[in-house]
């Protein structure tokens, strides 16, 4: 009887915390008079750690920029970089860290497609806007209201890649090998995407498992379907490997890539082996960025770094972007600044110019997608530089 | 009224063993209850995860800490469990209260299957047995359109009837109620006769057989209660998540686990519960250290975040090295010594 008395204590105890939390009243967070805190997730202990430093070097470089020039509506910007590790796992720690600890208002970068989805509902829960980079079209179709994507995603770039591919040859046979995640898979959907609209298909689709470096099961399946036009949706070991067996094949197949491999960081390792690769991206080459953001770079003492090979200035110039979209956003919003007032603000942007680096951004109530626009590319080995071979352009291909 | 002088079976195998303990567990309770008024929400949101990981924990220490059999499954059946109840919960529509024990009982389902092969493999095979099952449950949580491939798909909140879960301190409650019940049942499973077989099995196999314990019967409920635990943790992790990845469960989280229980303790409650709080800990732990030093020292800081893996695995291999009994071997330790005091033994 005594017993049954204490446990039926307990739980009447624990019912009334229960209830005496739910009065609990929200704080508006991340806004003073003075500052506004902005968070940047990347990577610094992951796997893909590589991206980390010059990820964080352009959101801080940008940020000192806006801060220089008053900040926005007289609030100074606080910028707070954290590592996320890349994984679903460790990115929500690290979003959970910037939300709930250091009460941050929006995440403006967060590197990590897998990583984005995981701390959707987070951010939902805590009315945080976040813009995820390596971005999916789901992130915008069917969209949500609180993520907003500057850049175009896989499925974009690989309709370009197929569009561009049958410009140069109207009657080009197409293969494409892809990493068996959804970060290939949204490449192999905007391909056949693309293919069906070109009234044409892919004649031939190799997967490939995650870390999978030898890729000559999948050249030899490509050779087999005679094909003149490989895409490769992998990332730099992968792309690197294709165009090794390239050449052990001694094949004289075109290879088109994505944005991740469309660094200078494959110049080392591969050499002349990269000559004539091409990739799809939607930032121009580094010689190409104009001169008055790299007199912005200049001013803030970080041009001769991001100007020197292998630095991955794309990288660095793409959170430069995402920011500029979140600024841009903060300046709609006005000065009385709440998460909904914000995402007004962002869904105004129109035709923003983020130093001529890439597509300009515009945002709507029902496109949080930035652009769907991006150029392709192509290797010189012998000068370790890309050229650009087609200019900026939507793919013809319906996107939404 | 410390003593341990016992003159009963019964209150040589009592759960809370004197008035001492008593007291220090009513303690516990208070301060479980009220600490979420003092705390904030990113702690609370660490003794969240911290709670889910004692569930986890519990079940695999049952499996390789009483029964010795070693597991590298462990996340895949928290996976089973986080994408069951996503489905019942989101595709069919059943209530949480009812999708908790259901996906723990579908994760234990698959567990008494898995258990199966532990009648003839033992040792590193049984390891290996155990990892090819969980990377069959990662490629099929990867390829089922079903489960939405690496993007991962949305899962509800926790509902009790018309009451939602919505803050970290309702969460608290909510997992710390289970993280108790979890422990008590345990403490409670392992003084029984399948726990006493679960052990026997544990210390030499052939013996037990010899002494009419069945070993297909208690190494396959085993695995199934192993699997029982890690899919209430799965499941817990999802609806706390809201949003559940394959890669949320991958080996990482299965060898997490088993970090867990080495540290902790093999073969113990106690065990399970420092070693889950430790290993969720620790990650957390360096977060307030980077930012308690990066305005002062940025290159220090910087240096802990680029080697946080690396001073993770330290500290592991540091109290291997000096405790191998673990958490609980401490706690044993220190308890010792106090009742012993002033004298050395």
């Amino acid at each position: 009887m005594q017993k049954r008395s204490i446990v039926l204590c307990l739980l009447l105890a624990v019912s009334m915390c229960f209830w005496a939390s739910t009065m609990w009243a929200e704080d508006v967070r991340g806004v003073t008079k003075n500052e506004i805190k902005l968070a940047c997730l990347v990577d610094f202990s992951g796997p893909g750690k590589f991206a980390g430093p010059p990820l964080a070097l352009g959101a801080e470089t940008y940020i000192k920029y806006i801060n220089d020039q008053g900040g926005v509506h007289g609030r100074k910007i606080k910028l707070i970089v954290e590592d996320n590790g890349i994984l679903p796992n460790t990115t929500l720690a690290a979003a959970k860290k910037v939300i709930f600890k250091d009460e941050i208002f929006a995440i403006g970068f967060n590197l990590g497609s897998s990583g984005s989805s995981a701390i959707i509902p987070l951010c939902e829960e805590n009315k945080v806007v976040m813009m995820p980079h390596g971005a999916n079209k789901r992130f915008y179709n069917p969209g949500n209201k609180w993520v907003f994507v500057p850049y175009s995603t896989q499925f974009n770039m690989a309709s370009r890649a197929v569009e561009f591919a049958l410009e140069q040859n109207p009657k080009a046979r197409i293969g494409m090998i892809y990493q068996d995640d959804d970060f290939g898979r949204d490449g192999l959907e905007g391909a056949r995407a693309a293919a069906k609209f070109m009234k044409t298909k892919l004649v031939k689709e190799a997967p490939y498992k995650i870390g999978t470096i030898d890729m000559s099961p999948q050249m030899r399946m490509m050779k087999e379907a005679n094909v003149d036009w490989i895409l490769a949706w992998t990332y730099i070991p992968q792309s690197g490997a294709i165009l090794k067996e390239k050449r052990t094949m001694n094949w004289d197949v075109k290879v088109i890539g994505n944005n991740t491999t469309a660094y200078r960081l494959i110049f080392p390792p591969l050499g002349e082996l990269a000559d004539g690769y091409m990739a799809v991206t939607p930032f121009v080459p580094w010689e190409d960025t104009p001169q008055r953001t790299q007199d912005i770079l200049q001013k803030y003492g970080v041009l001769e770094k991001v100007a020197t090979p292998p630095f991955p200035a794309p990288m660095f110039l793409a959170v430069w972007t995402y920011f500029a979209a979140m600024v841009e956003g903060l300046k709609e919003a006005g000065p009385n600044l709440t998460p909904e007032s914000f995402i007004k603000g962002l869904e105004k942007v129109n035709n923003l110019d983020a130093g001529g680096v890439s597509p300009n951004i515009s945002f709507t109530p029902k496109r949080h997608v930035g652009y769907f626009s991006s150029l392709v590319v192509k290797a010189d080995a012998k000068n370790k530089r890309f050229v650009t071979v087609s200019p900026i352009r939507d793919p013809k291909t319906p996107q939404d | 009224m410390s003593s341990n002088f016992k003159v009963s079976y019964r209150e040589d195998t009592a759960i809370f063993q004197n008035l001492w303990v008593k007291t220090w567990m009513a303690i516990l309770i208070l301060l479980m209850i009220v600490s979420p008024f003092f705390l904030n929400r990113y702690q609370l949101s660490i003794l969240n995860e911290m709670g889910i990981a004692v569930i986890g924990a519990l079940g695999l220490n049952l499996l390789i800490g009483f029964t010795g059999q070693l597991s590298l499954g462990h996340g895949a059946f928290a996976a089973i469990g986080a994408y069951s109840s996503a489905l019942l919960t989101g595709k069919l529509g059943i209530p949480f209260i009812i999708s908790l024990p259901f996906s723990g009982l579908i994760a234990a389902l698959l567990g008494l299957t898995i258990g199966i092969p532990s009648l003839r493999l033992k040792g590193l095979y049984l390891a290996l047995g155990t990892l090819a099952f969980a990377f069959v449950i990662e490629y099929i949580l990867f390829h089922w359109d079903l489960t939405q491939g690496d993007l991962g798909m949305a899962v509800k909140r926790i509902s009790v009837g018309p009451f939602q879960i919505k803050s970290q301190r309702q969460y608290f409650y909510f997992i710390a109620l289970l993280a108790v019940l979890a422990v008590l049942f345990t403490k409670n499973l392992v003084r029984s006769k399948i726990g006493r077989s679960f052990i026997a099995i544990r210390d030499r196999d052939i013996a037990a057989e010899a002494m009419g314990i069945s070993l297909a019967k208690y190494k396959v409920m085993a695995f199934g209660l192993s699997a029982f635990y890690a899919g209430v943790a799965g499941c817990l992790m999802a609806h706390y998540n809201r949003w559940i990845v394959p890669g949320s469960f991958d080996i990482s989280l299965s060898i997490a686990y088993i970090a867990m229980i080495i540290m902790g303790g093999l073969g113990t409650v106690l065990g399970s519960v420092l070693g889950a709080i430790l290993i969720t800990g620790i990650p957390h732990g360096i977060v307030y250290i980077v930012d308690l030093i990066k305005g002062t020292y940025p290159a220090l800081s910087g240096f802990i975040v680029d080697f946080k893996l690396g001073i993770f695995g330290l500290v592991i291999v540091g109290t291997l090295l000096f405790e191998p009994a673990g958490l609980a071997g401490i706690y044993r330790r220190v308890k010792i010594y106090w009742k012993t005091w002033p004298f050395k033994y």
